[in-house]
């Protein structure tokens, strides 16, 4: 386990200082442009920590709290899929540092595309949530053959 | 404060980190083949077959970079709560491996988000792209290594016995799974019509996508200026050719891909003079490195044909595309089309063969 820990961790130190070699040819001497790409790299994980995960932690807490349990596990991963996709969509749609028009690439109607490929989500969401309440209605049914059925999700 | 989501446990953290891990691995390896391809110092050789090669492993770079989005960003989520421990700060050990992650975490999503700006072309950066972009990714895959070092004793890949992390999980793979269908249209034909978030479209002339438009390679002009001539330069003299004088040679045709440096790669079909044939026309022999250069003096206005590839029949001096005269957009009069290489090779408005 040692033998092979450090066989991970030496590589790794190395390949993290031959990156920092390559990145200092790119950033010294210093400009004030080195100082935006700066930015880029610290980036991440600022908006990530501060902005992001809060936002989706939030918007989890209350999906569970107010969803019937037959729509939850469904109603979160269509939300997670429309995140990801609206990510994905995103250099598409908004063309700040857009180079000459190339024709036949990123030319194709990707709001359309993007508005689709979120309604082929929600449609799964709605087909796996009422799978679902088809399944408890079974499961109610078989147990309670003469009691008063509880046929909705909780 | 208080974290209770099914997210938050070791064994999904481990999962996930396991599928990161692959994704990134398979990123930096085909990157770093990308790289030596365009950049080959004495020692590294591509072969010319298969024509596919390229296509499948700048494919595999863009497609896994996109997977490891959503697994990212799930990973960071079952973390999260560790951001708020207490005391921030334990021990020198403790401050050193905070640190790394902070650097992990940084390096991966610079990666992530510039490669994905890169593939829509969008540029909203001082910096030139791919030498960051290769830079960093040292960075990434090196602090990946430590970071699974450092945490190896931890790692549980056994089976999840809680349903609701289960679910996480699914949901996980789904989105990852969902992010690639939605995007691979660009390379892969049988979801061409499927992506809705492909970055390539059927729009482009002859069928095929344009990277580089003569217009903004500057040569309307002296693309179609009939005094074009196609010089080979050896070491026996030059020898000029006009383009009638080129498809009065013998002709071939090959089914040849353009895969991009941006993933997305389409096949078309090509027709002119092969480079052997082309060679052995102008007194030289196949096999011997050429350096192609175009009328266009941008960046990539000039590329290295290896031996490799000058001793490949399929290797072309194309003058025809998909049954017709090669666009001025893809090259006309003359491009060179080589199996398994990087678009950005595959020089066009070609003007001067030199050999090396």
């Amino acid at each position: 386990m040692k033998t092979l820990r450090l066989l991970l961790f030496l590589p790794g130190l190395g390949a993290i200082a031959w990156g920092a070699v390559l990145f200092a040819d790119y950033a010294f001497p210093l400009r004030p442009d080195v100082f935006g790409t700066l930015g880029w790299l610290v980036g991440g994980p600022l908006v990530h920590d501060l902005l992001v995960a809060p936002v989706v932690g939030a918007a989890g807490l209350v999906l569970s709290r107010f969803l019937p349990s037959c729509w939850r596990t469904p109603v979160r991963t269509g939300a997670v899929l429309t995140g990801v996709l609206t990510l994905l969509a995103i250099p598409l749609l908004w063309r700040v540092g857009d180079g000459p028009r190339n024709p036949g690439l990123h030319d194709a109607d990707t709001l359309t595309g993007l508005l689709v490929s979120l309604a082929v989500v929600w449609l799964g969401v709605l087909v796996a949530a009422g799978l679902d309440q088809a399944r408890v209605l079974r499961e109610d049914r078989r147990q309670s053959a003469s009691a008063a059925t509880t046929g909705h999700c909780s | 404060m208080k974290f209770s989501s099914p997210a938050h446990a070791e064994r999904v953290t481990s999962r996930i980190g396991l599928a990161l891990a692959v994704t990134f691995t398979l990123c930096f390896v085909t990157g770093l083949i990308s790289h030596l391809i365009q950049h080959p110092p004495p020692w590294f050789g591509w072969p010319s077959r298969p024509v596919w090669l390229y296509r499948v492993t700048q494919g595999t770079h863009v497609l896994s970079g996109i997977a490891s989005i959503p697994l990212l960003l799930a990973k960071l989520w079952s973390v999260y709560p560790k951001l708020f421990e207490r005391p921030v700060i334990r021990s020198v050990a403790h401050a050193l491996e905070r640190l790394s992650i902070l650097v992990l975490s940084a390096a991966a999503f610079f990666e992530l988000v510039t490669g994905l700006f890169n593939i829509a072309q969008n540029y909203p950066w001082t910096f030139y792209f791919p030498q960051l972009h290769y830079a960093v990714a040292w960075v990434a895959i090196g602090s990946i290594l430590v970071h699974i070092a450092v945490k190896l004793p931890k790692v549980r890949l056994t089976k999840e016995p809680d349903p609701s992390r289960r679910a996480f999980l699914r949901t996980t793979w789904l989105a990852a799974g969902v992010a690639v269908v939605a995007t691979a249209g660009a390379t892969v034909p049988l979801l061409r019509n499927v992506s809705g978030l492909s970055w390539r479209s059927g729009k482009g002339p002859q069928g095929l996508p344009v990277n580089r438009t003569a217009a903004a390679a500057g040569v309307l002009d002296t693309a179609r200026d009939p005094n074009w001539r196609l010089s080979v330069v050896t070491p026996k003299g030059t020898k000029t050719y006009s383009l009638d004088e080129l498809r009065a040679l013998p002709q071939s045709s090959a089914e040849l891909p353009i895969a991009c440096v941006e993933g997305w790669s389409q096949s078309a079909h090509w027709s002119g003079v092969s480079l052997p044939e082309l060679l052995r026309d102008a007194e030289s022999a196949p096999g011997t490195p050429v350096r192609v250069i175009s009328l266009d003096k941008g960046i990539y206005g000039s590329s290295d044909l290896p031996g490799e590839h000058t001793a490949d029949e399929l290797t072309l001096l194309a003058l025809e595309l998909n049954g017709e005269i090669l666009d001025i957009d893809h090259g006309f009069p003359c491009r060179i089309i080589a199996p398994n290489r990087p678009g950005v090779l595959q020089t066009k408005w070609v003007t001067r063969l030199e050999t090396l």
